[in-house]
């Protein structure tokens, strides 16, 4: 089926199968690789996008009902080399080990982040509970996005 | 001295080189590999935990549109070799040897089992293949528990052991113990289960394998801990020259213990592209990974103390029983291991130990971060057990039963000496950041109000690397060896066989060669994951600290002296007078004679000298520990129990932790608090568990709970530097250690919170329904 969206602000086009996951359309047949498969039933997190500014499982969306949408990738966030804030901060930070998890973690955090720019720790790990680590405890990735929200309120 | 040391950056938090990359989803996993001509695998499993294979019907799989092959175990077989897991091969092990093929041929052994790889042009193809693919099973008896499998009526797994014997029954005694027991006030017995668990990490297994029929050579693209472990295992079972496998390697997704070696699938995928021309892709997926990949740690100890009525620990006897599933991997390895450092920091003078290993119907044991845990669970579980009975505090018998550091140190009753272990300081530092009488107020508090409250303390050592013995020619974890080489452009480059899923290697091993060779950081390049360019090594066992550590010291001390030698030349002064600062080649302390290194690389490059001088910038190193020494510590944790729903809450977590000088304390403490969130997992959510008839009962994340950032607190980190034996490293290990003293310390906190109902705790695994079981709130159906 042929589809047209926006991915990472350019127009795409592409003709998955009706059965294609969004997730392995991004990878496969976009080779946006950045977007990681961990569980293929919704409970990892770790191939989190956002879909017209709502942070989703591409695992559990398939391509073809991201027809007409905007998806932003990992790819999407510093698209000209420069890392963001969130990106930055949690370098900082020592967020991450194996970086499995990661763009799922930073694509989440960069949807809860725009809609709640003051949240605490407590609203913090709640907002990121969908998301698994296996290396880390979470802390450091608790602490980068915390070290983002007060950048951003600062800048 | 004290200005340079002000600017090393070694024991430095140096953000981490690896994260530009995974942060903008620019690192590469296996899963990202294309190949021109790629294919895609996918394998049909047993649904049975133990039955013979009667027929296999591939056609309709091979009439599938897009299905290129339909390889069964049989047509396998006819290209491998059989035998054992590489690794189990590659680690020897008393007792008989299992041989079985890639994929099931005559029977299956677990429900999981691989018996048919369909090979097509997409993932998405080749499980339509599989769902075509019929086999006809005749049900065996399952053998499911260990104590079933211990019954010589069991049906055997292998036909060539006879049982489901694979470690022999294997007795060892340390010390008096007849007369140890005879004489002591008091002995105390305990039965002791650690269960069944798993690895997890966030990214499975999988592998791009792609044979060149031109040279013969087998490329294969993995996801690994040693990409020469893996390329002997592929060779091995492929019955390839060795030099003819290339294994390489990129970014990995985690691993903990799953992936050393070569796999059952990863070796079949591997045969297919042998034998199709063609490059084959397989990543498992989750169900894959819960039901097949492996799993951990089901173990049971059935204990005898020997204590005086002052709580002197003074013996101990432990028969051991462990489950090693269906392939069995490691072997008699864990229990020798187990066996050794059973004694712990602690003055026991006497130890009687016994260990068999069975086979049953279940997924591999394979090893998963600190393999021999148990060991420190059963002897911290087993001290306040006895002293809840001798109504001494958890931090009083401890303390009473530590060994003291002495000259010359303890020896373990089992023979290594206890030298630099500092698990009294660690104990002491703990009671200093929590005040225990203030909790046992605020516990008595509470208590009255309903609320259960608990602490738990628990202590251990770790072999990272381990004391340097004496007799031995080598040291305590064998050799360590790295590549290093000046380029043209000033850039020192590390080759090393370490393969790094996490642990950061390519910023800590640049930090120290930074700081010996004299370049800043960024001019060090770290690199991995290349069986045909890089040494031979291996990620595991918390050696890398210590183990390449001390090679990138050595080394980069070697190749400086070179360059310096040939400096010299340049300079006009004699090499003892030279340095290198901040990237140059200067004479001690006159920054106008400095040369750029970059400089002194492109003369020596320029082949303008003759061979009388030294041109080439490369070194090979090698390290055997050093002086080596022990890592460990003490952790705290308390809890609170709701004992109407069963639901722990961890309050507060503290670890006390000597790893002796630290690389790069933000990397050692994201070690510390991982292995910490993965045991307070396998205490409070995780379980392999399968059904009386061997069905996996856990294969996706909604069966198989793993901790979220709700589940884990902050945790709080002491660091403790308290001896240096080494003149230069003495870094060491601490990849496993929070996976090994967390388990007792939740567990140990628990039953604390639990005193008022009377509870003991001889198990590992407490979720919410055995919290209410073990305070009678509900029926244990026991």
């Amino acid at each position: 089926m042929d589809i047209t969206l926006r991915i990472n602000g350019a127009t795409c086009t592409g003709s998955p199968e009706a059965r294609t996951t969004l997730a392995d359309f991004l990878r496969d047949d976009l080779n946006l690789t950045g977007t990681h498969v961990g569980c293929e039933h919704g409970v990892c997190g770790a191939c989190t996008v956002i879909v017209d500014g709502r942070a989703v499982r591409s695992c559990l969306m398939l391509a073809v009902q991201a027809a007409g949408s905007e998806v932003t990738t990992i790819e999407g966030l510093a698209p000209d080399g420069e890392l963001g804030t969130l990106q930055q901060a949690m370098w900082d930070s020592h967020s991450f080990q194996c970086g499995f998890c990661t763009p799922g973690f930073v694509m989440q955090a960069t949807a809860f982040l725009r809609a709640h720019p003051d949240a605490g720790e407590r609203q913090v790990r709640a907002a990121l509970s969908g998301n698994i680590c296996r290396c880390t405890g979470y802390q450091s990735i608790i602490d980068g996005v915390l070290l983002a929200a007060e950048r951003a309120r600062q800048s | 001295m004290a200005g340079i040391m002000a600017e090393r950056y070694t024991g430095a938090s140096i953000k981490r080189s690896e994260d530009p990359r995974i942060l903008t989803g620019k690192g590469r996993y296996v899963d990202d590999i294309k190949l021109p001509g790629m294919l895609h695998a996918a394998f049909v499993r047993s649904p049975l935990a133990h039955a013979r294979v009667l027929a296999v019907d591939v056609s309709a799989a091979q009439a599938l549109p897009g299905v290129v092959a339909v390889l069964t175990g049989a047509d396998l077989e006819a290209v491998t070799i059989p035998g054992q897991d590489p690794l189990f091969a590659m680690m020897g092990g008393a007792g008989p040897k299992p041989e079985y093929t890639l994929l099931a041929t005559d029977k299956v052994r677990f429900a999981g089992d691989p018996v048919v790889v369909v090979i097509a042009e997409s993932r998405y193809l080749a499980e339509d293949g599989c769902e075509l693919v019929e086999v006809d099973y005749e049900d065996l008896p399952p053998v499911v528990s260990a104590a079933f499998a211990l019954d010589a009526g069991s049906p055997p797994l292998f036909a060539n052991l006879g049982d489901n014997i694979i470690g022999p029954h294997k007795r060892s005694e340390y010390g008096d113990v007849a007369g140890t027991f005879a004489a002591a006030d008091r002995v105390a017995e305990f039965r002791i289960d650690v269960h069944r668990h798993q690895n997890v990490p966030m990214e499975g297994r999988g592998c791009v394998a792609s044979y060149d029929a031109g040279s013969g050579a087998l490329t294969v693209h993995a996801a690994t801990q040693s990409v020469h472990v893996t390329r002997m295992g592929v060779a091995m079972r492929l019955g390839i020259e060795p030099d003819k496998v290339r294994v390489v390697a990129g970014d990995i997704g985690g691993s903990f213990g799953l992936k050393i070696g070569a796999s059952r699938e990863e070796l079949a995928v591997a045969a297919a592209s042998r034998a199709l021309g063609r490059p084959v892709k397989w990543v498992e997926d989750r169900s894959e990974n819960l039901t097949a990949s492996g799993q951990a740690r089901e173990e049971s100890f059935d204990v005898r103390a020997a204590v005086s009525n002052d709580g002197d620990l003074l013996g101990l006897d432990v028969k051991m029983v462990i489950d090693t599933g269906a392939y069995p991997v490691m072997g008699t390895m864990v229990s020798s291991i187990i066996e050794m450092m059973l004694p712990g920091p602690y003055k026991l003078a006497a130890l009687g130990f016994e260990s068999i290993a069975v086979t049953t119907n279940k997924a591999s044991y394979i090893a998963y971060r600190g393999p021999w845990a148990s060991e420190t669970f059963v002897r911290e579980r087993v001290l306040d057990l006895l002293a809840k009975d001798l109504g001494l505090d958890p931090l009083e018998i401890r303390l009473r039963n530590i060994a003291p550091r002495t000259d010359p140190p303890f020896t373990m009753i089992t023979g290594r000496p206890l030298v630099g272990v500092t698990s009294k300081e660690s104990l002491e530092r703990i009671a200093q950041v929590v005040d225990i009488p203030a909790f046992r107020r605020r516990q008595a508090e509470e208590r009255a109000r309903g609320r259960y409250l608990g602490i738990g303390l628990a202590t251990f050592i770790e072999a990272a690397p381990g004391p340097r013995s004496p007799e031995g020619p080598s040291g305590p974890m064998g050799m360590e060896f790295m590549r290093l080489r000046l380029a043209e452009d000033g850039v020192v480059t590390l080759f090393t066989g370490q393969m790094p899923h996490g642990q950061s290697h390519q910023t800590t091993l640049a930090q120290i060669a930074a700081d010996e060779f004299g370049v800043p950081f960024e001019q060090v390049r770290v690199v991995i994951g290349d069986s045909d360019v890089v040494p031979f090594g291996l990620t595991g066992g918390s050696r890398s600290a210590t183990m390449t550590g001390g090679v990138t010291l050595h080394g980069a001390r070697q190749l400086k002296a070179k360059v310096l030698d040939f400096a010299a030349l340049l300079i006009e002064a004699s090499a003892q007078d030279l340095e290198i600062v901040d990237g140059q080649v200067q004479v001690r302390g006159d920054p106008d004679s400095a040369i750029p290194v970059a400089e002194v690389a492109r003369q020596a490059a320029s082949g303008q000298f003759g061979t009388d001088v030294d041109t080439n910038f490369e070194v090979e190193a090698s390290f055997d520990g050093g002086e080596g020494g022990w890592s460990g510590g003490s952790h705290c944790a308390i809890v609170e129990v709701d004992v109407e729903t069963g639901l722990v809450r961890i309050e507060r977590y503290v670890a006390a932790e000597d790893c002796g000088a630290l690389i790069n304390p933000a990397v050692v403490e994201g070690q510390i608090r991982g292995g910490i969130a993965q045991g307070i997992g396998a205490v409070l959510l995780e379980r392999s568990a399968y059904d009386q008839d061997g069905n996996y009962q856990s294969a996706t994340f909604m069966d198989y709970l793993l901790p979220t950032a709700c589940d884990i607190p902050r945790i709080e980190i002491e660091h403790l530097e308290t001896v240096r034996l080494d003149a230069d490293v003495n870094f060491r290990g601490v990849g496993e250690g929070g996976m090994i003293i967390a388990p007792p310390t939740v567990v140990n906190a628990i039953e604390d919170a639990l005193t008022p109902f009377g509870a003991r705790i001889y198990e590992q695994h407490l979720p919410p329904a055995r919290i209410l079981e073990l305070i009678a709130a509900v029926d244990s159906g026991q």
